[in-house]
């Protein structure tokens, strides 16, 4: 259940939050959802894809954190080992209008961090999230609009994992989407400028070289199934 | 002297006239260039038909390969799924009698024929049901695809249902803006003629004269070009298919939001039968009977008792129909396409996927010069007179196989002197055997397959006694594909959305192009 309200220095002066990664607090997420200014912070760990949102149909970036579980956890459960995606850091909050919200019924609220000072200012710990949502809502529909141009240019196209893991399962990963490199050699002069000066063409070949974590990642996956069978 | 042929001239502005020209356009486009026209002539005063909402797949691909968006499509021509068609009454008459004919192929169809198999275990499922999903989704009222599946692609094979009214001004827009289709409103006067009996050039009221080297006769059932300027003989064919009066109607729903079927319901009556489409705004409902069978204070009284109370205050159409074809469909510098071509009752759709077929022909044969013109244009002759027999042959195909009594209308269409001898002699091949691939179904691009005759045979309640020895050896594989029919059927009616919800989704957020 949620229950999201808009956040109030008065009503809410008290209110604490667990603000870091947890399995049980809902970071343990295989596919968050990311903007195109975390890509450098993301491409050192993660492959980033794109993918299409069920109800809408509509693409959206996002980095693959495991394979049915976020393989970055710190082995308590409590700790992201490598950057931590803002969609995940902003939990358990949300923006309404140009409101910032919150859910109460969220697992993370109850202990933790202040959220306000004494005097009703934000704390700094508030004032990261405020600085998480600066960069994510404008980031989201940078985001989209990197998208529109890619597909306008037909350089998306699926991609299909196929991997195998040393206990002999296999995961075949269906239903994303990478940059189409046949498309991308072949575009014109004019097009290519173009995408360098509003900076794409640095984010697609971050978005190529990302591919080589898979491989990273499923070792981590290997090195799980052999701790828990050890 | 060898003139090349590069001034392509549409006369006629309906569904056949612009698929032509957009067809024709995006084939040649790289000719563009150098000096290669498409113009379309169409006349301001006289309308097109603005009749025939259903397809056949192909106009998937058709759509695709000019250049349209699906989703603008959707958005612009009041579009929706039609993932096949139910025909009720057919067989008995009575109130359960129904089958469908449905686009998805048999499963496995291209490794094994599972009617025989069907025939002798079929523990009484529907040949339809056993072998294929489709009639299942249709019933759950089901999309054939989901919002995250790619335009033109689809989870279980589709056409579309699209209001005519607007989809002829849809590909308008697209051919003049995106295509280079030259488009010239102007009442086509006189057909000029050369000295060999080509065309040379039509004179127009508005327009002055307009040159050509191909004429594609799209003028609907006056048939201009072919017709009334060559002379090109009508091949009637009423003693086959009776039916030659349509009343149409466009019956708004009860409310916006109400359940909308994604196939054709066809359902018989006295004297012929009535098509019920449902696109999202509203349904197209419409009776076609023979007038030598019913007057038409009855058949209006047939079509009132289908539609119910709601079609008081609403305006019924009256159109005539003649059901046959040209003798030819190509002569001298002239092809007809669309109604000029011909006609036949829309019982299976077949008219807009033949036009489709034609612009296809005509494009990807567009002849080089005048030399050549007659070889590719008896070529032409060729292909679309062996489709227009094969498709007189399966729309009889449904008639002949009823049991009704009830009225002269299903009396006579039994009567052997009607059936055209090619289906009399596949009936009885089939008594024996079931049809399958290689039963004359032979030619590239066949209008209706192997599988269309099975759904509608074995729909109908045809059984074909074949002898049970013949299929030793691929129980295990027909028992496989049985079982891989049920496990699809199952996980599609999981994942698929309702119709109408699919629809509204895609005028909100679009479907992507990949
Ligand atoms: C009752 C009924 C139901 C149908 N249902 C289906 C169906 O479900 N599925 C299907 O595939 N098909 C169906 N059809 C057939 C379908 O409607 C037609 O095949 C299709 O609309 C093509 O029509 P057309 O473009 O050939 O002719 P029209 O739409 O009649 O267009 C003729 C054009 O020629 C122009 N023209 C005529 N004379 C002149 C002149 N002198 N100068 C300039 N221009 C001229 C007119 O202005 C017009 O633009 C149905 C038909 C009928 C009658």
């Amino acid at each position: 259940m949620t229950n999201i309200v808009v956040l109030n220095s008065q009503t809410h002066r008290h209110l604490r939050v667990q603000a870091g990664a947890s399995a049980e607090l809902g970071d343990n997420q295989r596919f968050v959802h990311v903007a195109i200014s975390e890509f450098p912070a993301l491409v050192v760990h993660y492959p980033i894809f794109f993918a299409k949102d069920s109800e809408t149909g509509a693409f959206f970036a996002g980095a693959m954190l495991g394979f049915g579980e976020n393989l970055f956890l710190s082995a308590d459960g409590k700790g992201q080992d490598a950057y931590r995606p803002l969609n995940l850091q902003r939990q358990p909050f949300f923006v309404a209008g140009s409101d910032l919200a919150i859910d109460l019924d969220s697992p993370r609220v109850g202990r933790g961090e202040a959220l306000f000072q004494e005097s009703g200012e934000p704390t700094p710990y508030l004032q990261t999230i405020v600085a998480a949502f600066r960069e994510l809502r404008p980031g989201f529909e940078m985001t989209k609009v990197f998208i529109d141009t890619l597909l306008k240019l037909k350089l998306i196209e699926p991609i299909t994992v196929d991997l195998g893991f040393d206990d002999g399962s296999r995961l075949k990963l269906i239903d994303l989407y990478t940059i189409d490199r046949n498309t991308l050699q072949a575009l014109p002069d004019a097009t290519v400028l173009d995408l360098f000066r509003r900076g794409y063409l640095h984010l697609i070949y971050l978005m190529i070289a990302s591919l080589k974590q898979i491989p990273v990642l499923a070792q981590k996956k290997n090195r799980r199934l052999h701790e828990s069978a050890g | 002297m060898v003139r090349p042929i590069q001034n392509i001239v549409i006369v006629g502005g309906g569904t056949a006239g612009w698929l032509a020209a957009g067809v024709i356009a995006a084939r040649h486009q790289g000719r563009m260039k150098t000096g290669f026209t498409v113009t379309l002539v169409e006349s301001p005063n006289i309308g097109i038909i603005g009749v025939g909402e259903g397809t056949w797949p192909t106009m998937r691909s058709t759509l695709e390969k000019i250049g349209v968006s699906e989703t603008a499509f959707f958005r612009e021509c009041d579009t929706a799924f039609k993932q096949g068609a139910s025909f009720a009454r057919w067989t008995t008459g009575a109130a359960n009698d129904a089958y469908y004919h449905p686009l998805m192929l048999p499963q496995g169809f291209t490794q094994l024929n599972l009617v025989p198999h069907w025939l002798r275990s079929g523990r009484g499922r529907s040949f339809c049901d056993a072998v294929c999903p489709q009639g299942q989704l249709c019933d759950d009222g089901l999309a054939p695809k989901m919002i995250t599946t790619p335009e033109y692609q689809a989870v279980a094979n589709y056409a579309y249902h699209l209001d005519a009214g607007k989809f002829a001004p849809f590909l308008q827009r697209h051919c003049t803006e995106k295509l280079g289709v030259r488009h010239v409103q102007a009442d086509v006067l006189t057909v000029n003629r050369a000295e060999n009996g080509d065309i040379a050039s039509l004179t127009t009221r508005q327009a002055g004269d307009i040159p050509g080297d191909l004429f594609v006769d799209c003028s609907g059932f006056s048939a201009l070009l072919l017709g009334k300027t060559l002379g090109v003989p009508f091949k009637d064919c009423s003693d086959v298919l009776f039916c030659d009066t349509a009343l149409a109607v466009q019956v708004p729903y009860e409310t916006p939001d109400a359940p909308m079927a994604s196939h054709t319901i066809s359902t018989a009556q006295k004297a012929g039968w009535i098509w019920d489409i449902g696109l999202p705004t509203r349904r197209g409902i419409g009776y076609v009977y023979s007038s030598r069978h019913s007057s038409e204070e009855a058949a209006q009284e047939e079509l009132a008792r289908y539609v119910g109370p709601a079609i008081k205050g609403l305006s019924v159409r009256k159109i005539p129909i003649r059901s046959g074809h040209r003798e030819t469909f190509w002569k001298n510098n002239c092809v007809a396409v669309g109604l000029a071509a011909g006609f036949l009752e829309p019982l299976e759709a077949s008219a807009i996927v033949l036009v489709e077929l034609s612009a296809k022909l005509i494009a990807e044969q567009m002849p080089a010069n005048r030399e050549v013109m007659d070889i590719v244009a008896a070529r032409f002759n060729d292909v679309t007179s062996y489709r227009w027999g094969r498709i007189v042959d399966f729309l009889k195909l449904h008639y002949v196989l009823t049991k009704r009594t009830d009225s002269r209308f299903w009396i006579d269409n039994v009567d052997p002197v009607s059936v055209p001898d090619r289906l009399k002699n596949l009936l009885l091949l089939w008594k024996y055997r079931s049809p399958w691939f290689f039963d004359e179904f032979d030619r590239l691009e066949e209008v209706f397959p192997a599988a269309s005759y099975q759904y509608v045979l074995y729909g109908m309640g045809f059984r074909s006694e074949v002898d049970p020895s013949d299929s030793d050896g691929t129980d295990a594989i027909a028992a496989r594909l049985v079982e891989e029919n049920a496990a699809v059927t199952r996980r599609m009616r999981s994942q698929l959305p309702k119709n109408r919800d699919l629809i509204r989704k895609i005028h909100d957020f679009g479907l992507q192009p990949i």
